[in-house]
């Protein structure tokens, strides 16, 4: 197994920097999605955590899109479906994600909650304030 | 001829169909509405529902040298967004069936249903007109006239 840092993806006016952590693999995103078609460059890169979180054994990745300052319903689409593909995980490999948002933006504040209800037991949405 | 006049809250912009004015549209209705509503929620709802409406005109609309007009009126109890394009006859079909589908049911298994369905398909999510309603608390009209579509959001204001 190797333990190289995970891959930083920046792309038009957004940022996702995914960082590996004692217990969680902790995933910033910053900016904001708004382009065309986001599931060319954020599908590939979300199925990547989410394989090498099943490789590194990782039961916890922490989503925080408290600096994403909107998201467009293609972007949703791709947390869709990564969630999609999380809940289908066998329990030997399964890692619960962990969403962390801002209450004071209002997309995130019904984006978020909205997803969980796809998968109630894999999606934890966290909400912080500020 | 004598237009009524307009109320101060009021918007219109009309440009050709570019993915890249989207983004500035959406923050110059949410600063606009911020100011006009003293409401940061309720503009930002307004600023993301017309993003979503002029992604949906961009995607289809029928010429890359025609218009796209966006418009957005405050009135006494609502404030209305309005985005017409020219759209071919395929496309306005599909639009009419997407409107049957979304009002079928109740908002949000409405949503999440289409999020299942478009979790197992390639291709565009169609989320935009059900975010709409959902998230954002508005409700939708469609009005078709030949190969003109206009698409309102109209959110209801509270009564001060």
């Amino acid at each position: 197994m190797t333990n190289e840092p995970l891959a930083q993806l920046k792309v038009e006016g957004l940022t996702v920097t995914p960082r590996l952590g004692e217990n969680a693999l902790r995933v910033t995103v910053i900016g904001a999605v708004e382009m065309r078609d986001p599931g060319e460059v954020l599908t590939p890169y979300w199925t990547g955590l989410d394989e090498e979180a099943r490789r590194r054994g990782i039961r916890r990745i922490e989503l925080d899109v408290k600096d994403l300052n909107y998201m467009n319903s293609s972007g949703i689409l791709t947390l869709v479906r990564w969630i999609t593909r999380a809940k289908a995980h066998q329990a030997a490999d399964a890692y619960q994600l962990v969403v962390y948002y801002d209450g004071n933006v209002t997309w995130q504040r019904t984006s978020i909650p909205t997803l969980a209800k796809l998968a109630p037991g894999v999606v934890v949405p966290t909400e912080i304030n500020g | 001829m004598n237009r009524p006049p307009l109320s101060s809250d009021y918007v219109e912009m009309r440009f050709g169909p570019r993915w890249t004015y989207i983004s500035s549209v959406r923050r110059f209705v949410a600063s606009f509405f911020m100011i006009g509503l003293a409401d940061k929620e309720r503009a930002e709802q307004i600023s993301m529902a017309a993003s979503e409406l002029l992604e949906n005109a961009v995607k289809y609309a029928s010429e890359e040298e025609g218009y796209l007009k966006i418009s957005i009126a405050k009135a006494a109890n609502e404030v209305d967004v309005c985005v017409k394009n020219e759209a071919e006859e395929h496309h306005i079909n599909t639009l009419r069936r997407e409107f049957a589908l979304i009002h079928a049911g109740e908002p949000e298994q409405v949503y999440l249903k289409k999020m299942e369905a478009a979790a197992m398909t390639e291709g565009q999510s169609r989320l935009g007109l059900i975010r709409i309603i959902y998230e954002a608390g508005a409700r939708l009209r469609l009005d078709i006239n030949e190969s003109e579509v206009s698409i309102h959001a109209i959110f209801p204001l509270e009564q001060s």
